[in-house]
């Protein structure tokens, strides 16, 4: 399963995760954005499912363990939902690589494809997330989704179901957006370094010249 | 004292920070990674507490709004349906954030022991499957490769035209080409490096020979400090 070109996409999607949410997170973005490496390494594995899932996982969670260790020492906590995450994507996203990548791109096709498949991605999310937010962070992160925990809160909800109604607002909009990106950077990936992830360990061989 | 050992220390005190829900107990945790702090990095300590502090401030802000300006009780209070105290949601608020600074101290003590090792020497300590290890130093290698590509490609897109160097309406709309244009650029290093760079200079096999590391056992220093942390969290449970 794991071919020296698919250690390098993980490796790649890790730090993608790492940098992108790195710059999220440093100008204080609303959103969060890093997962697009995670869904983008299962849509660059799509063509093999159970290998998405396992590598969009290592993806993921090198990502937070190294976010953890040099940017935010709470993102580790999240790894269960990295799973979910890759989860959805290999099983559910994947289905519409052959449309991510389609030329002249199907606009409706493809747009509808994203916003169904963020929405599944947010929810998922969401509800992993939730029990996390609710017992490591007593339901309010320093977002500005504490507000609608606080709204949800003074409503007279549970601390864990006020995380997960704000997850369920916050989250779709965010895994929409991370979808789209990993859906276009999937499409912008040159075919010769897709094909090279589903070949057998040593087909990779430098080009006569 | 070892990277294994100093792992062990740092999960077994956020483990300890989980369970603990009083701020007894947690003080108790807290005055063991400062004295971990004070023996292991000394001076250097200070820089850990401000840095945890750093982390957990802007959390501290967020949840004071919340649960003491907004709902005015804490969680037990809502559960069990009472009008609740601004008391209760303060306490609520210092336990959540002292368990959170625990967790942002201790990261940051432990990484500050090894600040003297790279980043290679620590991860060949470790003791863990040898393609996990394989996989973080590929990705450390990744990100600058990444930020790199971030920096040329923003400048050459600056000098283009396309995106402006402050906040601009321009960099909202082309924003996107920055992303695609850093993506391509690594790819093709990427590609480059698999097919032709790596194969002629047999990088990989190098990396697994210099990640390969004999199992390292836990020093007796390791040890003493697991054993405080772990006598710390049955002491304050007990209490």
């Amino acid at each position: 399963m794991f071919t020296t070109p698919r250690l390098i996409v993980i490796a790649l999607c890790a730090a993608l995760n790492f940098a992108v949410g790195t710059i999220v997170y440093l100008i204080k973005l609303p959103i969060y954005l890093d997962s697009i490496g995670t869904i983008l390494c299962a849509l660059l594995l799509a063509a093999d499912r159970k290998a998405a899932f396992v590598c969009a996982c290592l993806a993921g969670g090198i990502g937070i363990l190294i976010s953890g260790l040099l940017l935010n020492p709470f993102l580790p906590w999240f790894v269960a939902t990295v799973v979910a995450i890759a989860l959805v994507t290999a099983f559910i996203t994947a289905n519409g690589a052959l449309v991510f990548r389609a030329r002249p791109m199907p606009t409706g096709a493809f747009a509808a494809r994203v916003l169904v498949y963020g929405i599944l991605t947010g929810l998922a999310a969401a509800v992993v997330s939730a029990p996390v937010v609710a017992y490591l962070f007593g339901g309010v992160t320093g977002s500005g989704s504490a507000f609608i925990v606080a709204l949800f809160l003074k409503a007279g909800q549970q601390v864990l179901s006020a995380a997960l109604l704000s997850g369920l607002t916050a989250e779709p909009v965010d895994k929409t957006l991370q979808v789209l990106f990993a859906a276009l950077l999937y499409r912008a990936t040159p075919g010769d370094f897709i094909a090279m992830l589903q070949a057998p360990e040593g087909a990779v061989r430098a080009k006569p010249q | 004292m070892t990277p294994n050992g100093a792992i062990l220390f740092g999960l077994i005190v956020i483990g300890g920070a989980m369970i603990l829900g009083d701020l007894a107990g947690l003080s108790v945790l807290l005055a063991v990674c400062v004295g971990f702090g004070a023996i292991e990095i000394q001076g250097r300590t200070i820089k850990a507490l401000a840095w945890s502090a750093g982390i957990v401030a802007p959390l501290l802000v967020f949840m004071g709004l919340v649960w003491i300006g907004v709902v005015g009780r804490s969680p037990a209070e809502i559960a069990a349906g009472l009008p609740g105290t601004r008391t209760a949601a303060l306490l609520h608020v210092a336990i959540v954030c002292l368990r959170l600074f625990l967790v942002a101290l201790v990261v940051q003590l432990v990484i500050l022991r090894f600040a003297h090792v790279t980043s290679l020497q620590f991860i060949r300590a470790m003791t863990v499957p040898l393609t996990l290890k394989k996989l973080l130093v590929l990705t450390l290698s990744w990100i600058d490769t990444i930020l790199h590509a971030v920096d040329r490609s923003r400048t050459a897109l600056i000098t283009a035209g396309v995106i402006t160097p402050r906040l601009s309406l321009r960099n909202a709309g082309n924003g996107w080409i920055l992303v695609q244009t850093v993506w391509l650029s690594v790819i093709t290093i990427a590609i480059g490096r698999l097919r032709d760079k790596w194969p002629v200079e047999n990088t990989l096999a190098r990396l697994d020979a210099a990640l390969k590391a004999a199992p390292q056992p836990l020093a007796m220093r390791d040890w003493m400090w697991i054993s405080a942390a772990a006598a710390a969290i049955v002491i304050a449970k007990a209490a």
